[in-house]
């Protein structure tokens, strides 16, 4: 999606590093097919806030008819990157990826302050990259509940935060428990007859927001069979970083990644974040212009969501334990949209014994949380949780299922407010109640 | 850049929410899905009301602004393009149904209603809007009321106009029309309706449609033909329409357009062959059962190579949702989809298709075709680049060959599309000088200031 580095045309009015390619965004015939799958253009009604809208904007200022203005840039940033209109597209138009690298574009050509631009840098710089420090500074977090809110206060400026923000963050915080990363071993056996080795990319909301699905990930995948190897000096996958236009770091981040997971001796790359699973497949394009193919290809091969993952080696069911109950099940826009990985897990919920499947109407629809868009907007956050709340209240499961931890924070926390029944479950905290101890 | 005393009066007179002029806004208010055509308005109005499409009306016609009418901007001629900059009238936010009248069988809605949402709620209530656009999830009612829309249920069920009972609408002098209602029979007078119907947005402004509903079929069942020659597919649909039988649906693929749309749905279509047909036949069970057997006996009889039948409605209804997709998945293998809209009667398909082949070896392109067969509507679509001036000239001189033999067999220039910004001198051949001639009549005597929609349908003196 990036322009490539030897050719440094400036394309119209975009910076020559880091720009749509032309052909990106000629490829949209302006159909619309895109429209009634785009939340801020159900938000807004209005052609700008729309996927066809945001790409004839890249459009004009690729031809050089329209400057790089702020109203690019809010669009570039009020879009969810949700990746719905993707799915929809016909002509294979990739709305969101031309939007994510206009953040990158508004970052480059939008100054800002002093302040605010050490405070983002110190936080996709400094802290994100690096496990150790982001755990440290989220440890007395586990005392104080609220540090991780202090934290966000201290930093609210650099992020553009919306209007209601602090309640919701500190509402959204969940219980935390001790970072799972230094917990978990470097190898945690197979059980059973033995599948295969496994590398665990452990992502940084996983160790950090929810260590106990992370913990079932891993037990569930000895359990079926694997080998799991979690190299501890797992870096951030680079995804709040593309998010916030900061491509450069997330290419220093994924280097590194690529080459730690590339050194290991495994068949495959699982993890149980959505959103850093499709960062993570989209490091061949990302790297494209750094590392061989030969080495990226082989790297995006092995990636795999852990629920892509199970249903594709058979989910051993044998020795799993009947869980009686109803689940619906919400499908993370960063595995349904980004990794095309849908139907797999429905299928397996269905094959765990005692769960009754309930299908949700409009499953694929996004939740509104979007990294940090849900704390940005926090008004039009509640309307898209809204709409998706009501679907999850028809539904009259005990249960919503979910698997991604931006989905899970915003849903639990949505469910609460709404004084609904359901809690909100990682399909693997599901599976990893079926899966027996002994 | 529009006086801003004209945006102060729009403020103050429908509201800060109703107007928009920020350029980004503009600039994406200037296009629909024709490839290729682009005007920025000057002005956007989102109107809620009747009473503010109205007032838009009258303070456009005072500072003699143009009008261009919008909904979702799904047209394929150009119809919603502002091509002398002036106000756009964006009605996708006039999206209420207002009422689904069970006991006279009609549904009314404000104009820019999605028409799948309109069939969806109908539907919930056991009846059946048939008019099915390949853009039903984005199109608006009113878009396809001035564009009188078809879709892949014409073939039986015909198109918009069958089903418009009445309209309201704004003229260009701010009054007020209503014409037509519930009544089933209504001569009262020029069916002021039928004129509107098709008419492109140049002689009113739709606000409020009343439709005709129906009871939807009990029973269906859907075929998928494949063939090695796409006459054959051609001579299939005339020998099925000759046996007395007609389909619901017969819409047609051929090699190119089965490609790119499996590249993208990814069900299995059957990339070698040279087309694919996908009929339906739908009403009582018993009838179903006799037609689905004729229509397989004839597949047979004309050498398909192979027919398949859809396992359950699921399956049947991915097969039109595919099939739905080809206009746009046929944009995945070049920047610019040139579309046409070619008619001809339902007993020279066979003939079309060969000369479809034959002018595309003549100019050297590359075309997928694609269209509703039985209705001998078809969409043959140039690949191409715009960029590249000489295949665009060939491209234009494919279509213009095509057309002057498609209207020497006494077919149409547009079947469903309308003629808009792209097709006015096609229309001039089709109708000569004294049909134009009178359609203007009616235009001006519509719109004497010439401010709605200006641009479209005619060829102005001296373009």
């Amino acid at each position: 999606m990036s322009k490539k580095k030897n050719d440094k045309e400036k394309l119209g009015n975009f910076t020559a590093e880091d720009a749509p390619t032309y052909e990106s965004v000629l490829q949209c015939m302006r159909c619309g097919f895109c429209l009634p799958t785009c939340p801020t253009f159900a938000l807004t009604g209005r052609e700008r806030s729309s996927p066809r809208g945001r790409v004839a904007l890249a459009r004009a200022v690729a031809e050089g008819r329209l400057d790089f203005t702020e109203a690019v840039k809010e669009e570039a940033f009020f879009c969810l990157d949700c990746r719905a209109c993707t799915t929809s597209c016909p002509s294979g138009v990739r709305a969101g990826e031309v939007m994510e690298v206009c953040r990158s574009q508004a970052q480059q050509q939008t100054p800002q302050g002093h302040i605010s631009k050490s405070i983002r840098g110190f936080i996709l710089q400094r802290m994100l990259p690096n496990p150790d420090l982001l755990e440290k500074s989220m440890l007395p977090a586990r005392l104080y509940q609220r540090l991780g809110i202090q934290w966000l206060v201290r930093h609210s400026k650099a992020l553009k935060l919306g209007p209601s923000w602090m309640e919701k963050a500190e509402g959204m915080m969940p219980k935390l428990d001790a970072p799972l990363r230094a917990q978990l071993p470097e190898l945690t056996p197979a059980r059973g007859e033995k599948r295969g080795k496994v590398g665990f990319f452990l992502g940084c909301i996983m160790t950090l927001m929810y260590p106990e699905v992370s913990r079932q990930t891993v037990r569930v995948l000895a359990h079926q069979g694997f080998d799991v190897i979690t190299p501890k000096e797992t870096k951030c996958c680079g995804a709040p970083h593309l998010n916030e236009g900061d491509r450069q770091t997330a290419r220093e981040l994924a280097l590194f990644n690529l080459d730690l997971f590339l050194s290991q001796d495994v068949d495959y790359i699982v993890t149980d974040c959505a959103g850093c699973g499709a960062s993570l497949k989209e490091y061949e394009e990302l790297l494209a212009e750094e590392q061989g193919h030969q080495r990226l290809e082989l790297f995006r091969n092995k990636v795999r969501d852990v629920q892509e993952f199970l249903f594709d080696v058979g989910l051993r069911t044998e020795e799993l334990l009947p869980v009686n109950t109803s689940v619906t099940y919400h499908e993370p826009c960063h595995l349904c949209h980004a990794q095309k990985v849908s139907n797999q897990p429905r299928e397996l919920l269905k094959a765990i014994p005692g769960i009754e499947f309930r299908e949700l109407k409009e499953a694929s629809w996004c939740c509104g949380s979007a990294a940090t868009w849900g704390l940005k907007f926090s008004d039009e956050s509640q309307q898209v949780l809204d709409r998706k709340l009501k679907n999850v209240a028809a539904t009259d499961a005990e249960h919503l299922v979910t698997a991604n931890p931006g989905c899970h924070l915003q849903l639990a926390w949505g469910l609460k407010q709404a004084g609904m029944k359901q809690d909100v479950l990682h399909l693997m905290e599901l599976l990893g109640r079926a899966t027996p101890d002994i | 850049m529009l006086d801003k005393n004209i945006l102060e009066i729009l403020i103050q007179k429908l509201g800060k929410e109703a107007v928009v002029s920020e350029p980004e806004d503009l600039l994406v208010l200037g296009y629909d899905s024709t490839p290729g055509l682009h005007h920025t308005p000057d002005v956007v109005i989102y109107p809620t009301s009747s009473e503010q499409v109205q007032l838009a009306m009258q303070i456009a016609r005072d500072h003699k602004l143009p009008i261009t009418p919008r909904g979702s901007g799904t047209g394929l001629s150009g119809g919603s393009i502002p091509i002398n900059g002036g106000m756009v009238i964006c009605l996708n936010k006039m999206n209420k149904i207002i009422e689904i009248d069970e006991e006279n069988l009609t549904a009314t809605c404000q104009a820019g209603v999605v028409t799948l949402d309109l069939f969806n709620a109908v539907a919930d209530k056991g009846l059946f809007y048939p008019p099915d656009p390949g853009s039903q999830k984005i199109s608006t009612l009113a878009g396809n009321v001035m564009e009188d829309a078809g879709g892949l249920r014409g073939l039986k069920y015909g198109v918009t106009r069958d089903y418009v009972m009445a309209l309201k609408c704004v003229l260009p002098d701010g009054t007020l029309l209503s014409t037509g209602g519930k009544s089933v029979k209504d001569v009262a007078g020029y069916a002021f309706k039928d004129l509107l119907i098709g008419s492109e947005g140049t002689l009113a402004i739709v606000t409020e449609i009343t439709v005709k509903l129906i009871p939807p079929p009990q029973d269906k069942r859907t075929f998928l033909a494949y063939f090695d020659d796409i006459r054959i597919a051609g001579a299939a649909v005339s020998k099925i329409i000759a046996a007395k039988i007609i389909p619901s649906t017969m819409e047609i693929m051929d090699k190119a357009t089965i490609n790119c749309v499996e590249d993208y749905v990814k069900i299995g279509l059957p990339r070698q062959m040279a087309a694919l047909l996908l009929i339906e036949v739908d009403g009582h069970p018993a009838m179903v059962a006799e037609e689905a057997e004729g229509v397989e006996r004839i597949l047979k009889e004309v050498g398909a190579a192979e027919v398949h039948v859809a396992k359950d409605a699921e399956e049947a209804a991915s097969l039109a949702a595919a099939r739905r997709t080809a206009l746009s998945a046929l944009a995945r293998v070049s920047p610019t989809t040139l579309l046409e809209d070619a008619t001809v009667p339902r007993s020279m398909l066979a003939e079309t298709f060969a000369l479809i082949e034959k002018l595309t070896e003549k100019y050297k392109l590359t075309v997928g075709t694609f269209g509703h067969a039985g209705d001998g509507n078809l969409h043959p679509t140039v690949l191409c680049d715009e960029r590249d001036a000489d295949e665009m000239k060939r491209a234009h001189a494919f279509y213009d060959e095509l057309y002057e033999q498609v209207l020497a067999w006494g077919g149409t220039v547009s079947g469903e599309h309308g003629i808009g910004i792209a097709k006015k001198e096609y229309l001039a051949r089709q109708i000569g000088p004294g049909g134009v001639a009178v359609m203007k009549r009616i235009k001006q005597s519509f719109d004497p200031d010439g401010i709605l929609n200006p641009g479209k349908i005619f060829v102005a003196d001296g373009e």
